[in-house]
């Protein structure tokens, strides 16, 4: 057997040293067999080179621009100059960025409460076996990567004012008097969004908190009955204490992918009526590409990512935690 | 028998169950109501109070929307020609997903890289971008490049938004497998791409399948990269064409309806098949 690893490890140019392939000795190789070889990074490299090229430097061409005068003229002319922190200044001046923070925090933190809230009860729900149980969960998984341009229209359908199904439903029951304009007026069109938003998240709770509830161990519940322990007392000393970390990757993820929600919004009101459902990545898009004010649009980009590290920080800590 | 149905347990499966299907049927109306409103006739779609099960179905708006003869106007997009295109642009994100992630993957999981950690830390932080924060710089980088108005840009794109899932997933695939294996049969004489080739890949065909499908689902959805990139018409991608149809037809419903479920088919289809390859992957992706 060492004849032919050796055998392998000796190649024409082999200086039996800096070789990608075979540059250790017989023993030492066999020893590293598959780990410590360098013919590692060049598998590496394809994936890592596309991610900072088409992700990395976008990123910093962001952070870069977002302290320079960058409007379609400096960008036409090349004439681009750094201003300091003048984009920041005057977007933390713009009332209008801090209402599209406030429908930021609006739309995430409701969403996110309701997605769990939900998720959690269908997890449960389903989570021992039924009749039916399998089906059911199969069809409430089912919207889970329709594209969110559907979603959005498909909302936009039944929040219609006229002969939209849930101003129909609604007055049939006769809870509203007249037909509402959800996404036409002011006042309930943030909530139009999130509902939308919460039908949307909903089987990535599921799934992810389904996950983490099979995985618990059954012993313990066996224990709890053995000792009388009710539902809901088991539910609330056993199995959310013990689903803490997934709990807490459910809700950081939540949070990172609703703060980043464009495509619904700008589908179904394109951020307003007015501004009723501007949200900050609708603002950074609006400040772009429809007033080509990159420089502030980059700053109000800067704003959401630093706000996204500081949760993918505790996501990650939290990750590295269960990992050790 | 009364008295068995009555006992305890079927009690609370009942209650499961009734639970269960409300929650079930509130979930899935949104779609059900999508495809329903496809099919009905305009006079259904406007009856007060809504008609929940169609009973004059009608099938002339997919024909309007594929462009078929019917005796409505003729729209000025053809869903067939864009579906061609996101057809091409998934397909290409697809096949660069892989050939990227693969060999990405499969270093993660086998070799010694020095800073690896930074690496997959890198990749979690990547695939919580928004586009919305991407799509202007990379129009600034793609158009001297001449990659903006073209399926390239967006395609370049649209793998960098799957990719860093798709190796999270992958390694974790890669993982599962004993190294044993491998080296058993580099040691009987296969070079390492062959063994990884013949061998490796075989094996996770699950988590390869898995992020095939989630690249080109990734792919056939995604909006603004193609919003932003491509002016020309004739590239539209199928979720442009359901946004301009939006604004173009108003009160087509049934129309609109039809577009928007032949867009969803390829994930439905694709979640009916491949249902437990998504969880496994996507669970092995979130949590670890």
């Amino acid at each position: 057997m060492l004849e032919i690893i050796r055998r392998k490890s000796v190649r024409p140019g082999s200086n039996g040293f800096s070789d990608s392939g075979g540059g250790l000795s017989a023993g030492k190789r066999r020893k590293h067999f598959l780990i410590g070889n360098r013919i590692g990074y060049v598998y590496l490299a394809p994936v890592l080179i596309f991610l900072l090229v088409v992700m990395g430097f976008p990123i910093l061409f962001s952070i870069v621009i977002s302290f320079q005068d960058y409007t379609l003229e400096t960008l036409i002319s090349g004439k681009t100059a750094f201003v300091g922190l003048k984009n920041y200044e005057a977007i933390f001046q713009a009332p209008a960025f801090w209402t599209a923070l406030k429908h930021s925090a609006v739309f995430t933190a409701v969403s996110i409460f309701f997605q769990f809230t939900l998720g959690m009860i269908i997890s449960l729900l389903f989570v021992r076996a039924f009749p039916l149980s399998q089906t059911m969960r199969g069809l409430m998984l089912s919207g889970w990567q329709i594209p969110s341009v559907v979603t959005g229209t498909v909302f936009l359908w039944i929040f219609n004012l006229d002969y939209g199904v849930l101003n129909r439903i609604l007055m049939f029951f006769s809870l509203i008097p007249e037909p509402v304009g959800w996404l036409v007026q002011g006042d309930t069109a943030l909530l139009a969004v999130i509902l939308t938003n919460i039908w949307l998240g909903i089987p990535f709770n599921v799934i992810i908190l389904t996950a983490g509830i099979s995985g618990l161990p059954e012993d313990v519940y066996e224990a709890a009955t053995v000792d009388g322990a009710s539902y809901f007392q088991q539910l609330a000393y056993i199995t959310l204490p013990l689903l803490k970390s997934t709990i807490l990757a459910v809700l950081m993820l939540g949070f990172i992918y609703t703060l980043r929600v464009f495509d619904i919004i700008w589908i179904m009101t394109r951020g307003g009526p007015a501004d009723a459902t501007e949200v900050l990545p609708t603002f950074a898009y609006r400040l772009s590409l429809v007033h080509f004010d990159f420089g502030r649009s980059a700053a109000v980009a800067t704003v959401i990512l630093v706000i996204l590290f500081v949760a993918a920080f505790f996501y990650a800590r939290n990750a590295a935690l269960e990992n050790m | 028998m009364t008295a068995l149905f009555w006992n305890r347990r079927s009690r609370a499966n009942l209650f499961k169950i009734g639970l269960g299907a409300v929650l079930t049927v509130l979930y899935i109306f949104p779609l059900y109501w999508m495809f329903t409103t496809s099919i009905k006739s305009p006079e259904e779609i406007l009856h007060v109070p809504p008609v929940m099960i169609p009973e004059h179905p009608q099938l002339e708006s997919y024909r309007q929307v594929l462009g078929l003869a019917t005796d409505r106007q003729p729209l000025t997009m053809n869903a067939l020609n864009l579906i061609m295109n996101s057809m091409i642009i998934s397909t290409y994100t697809t096949f660069l997903t892989l050939l990227l992630a693969v060999p990405g993957a499969y270093a993660l999981a086998r070799f010694r890289i020095r800073g690896r950690s930074l690496v997959l830390a890198g990749l979690l932080i990547a695939q919580m971008l928004p586009s919305v924060l991407l799509v202007i710089p990379l129009f600034v980088l793609f158009r001297p490049l001449g990659l903006t108005n073209q399926y390239a840009g967006v395609i370049l794109a649209d793998t960098a938004l799957a990719l860093p899932m798709a190796v999270i997933i992958l390694r974790a695939s890669f993982l599962q497998i004993p190294v044993d294996l491998e080296e058993a049969a580099l040691i009987d004489g296969g070079s390492r791409i062959q063994v990884l080739w013949h061998i490796i890949l075989p094996l996770i065909r699950a988590g390869l399948i898995a992020i095939g499908v989630f690249a080109f689902l990734t792919a056939w959805g995604e909006f603004v990269f193609a919003l932003s990139f491509l002016q020309t018409p004739e590239l539209h991608p199928v979720s442009i064409g359901v946004y301009q149809f939006i604004g173009m037809y108003t009160t087509q419903w049934d129309s609109m309806m039809a577009f928007s479920s032949l867009v969803a088919l390829p994930a439905l289809v694709a979640f009916l098949f491949l249902q437990k390859y998504f969880i496994r992957g996507m669970t092995a992706g979130a949590v670890n």
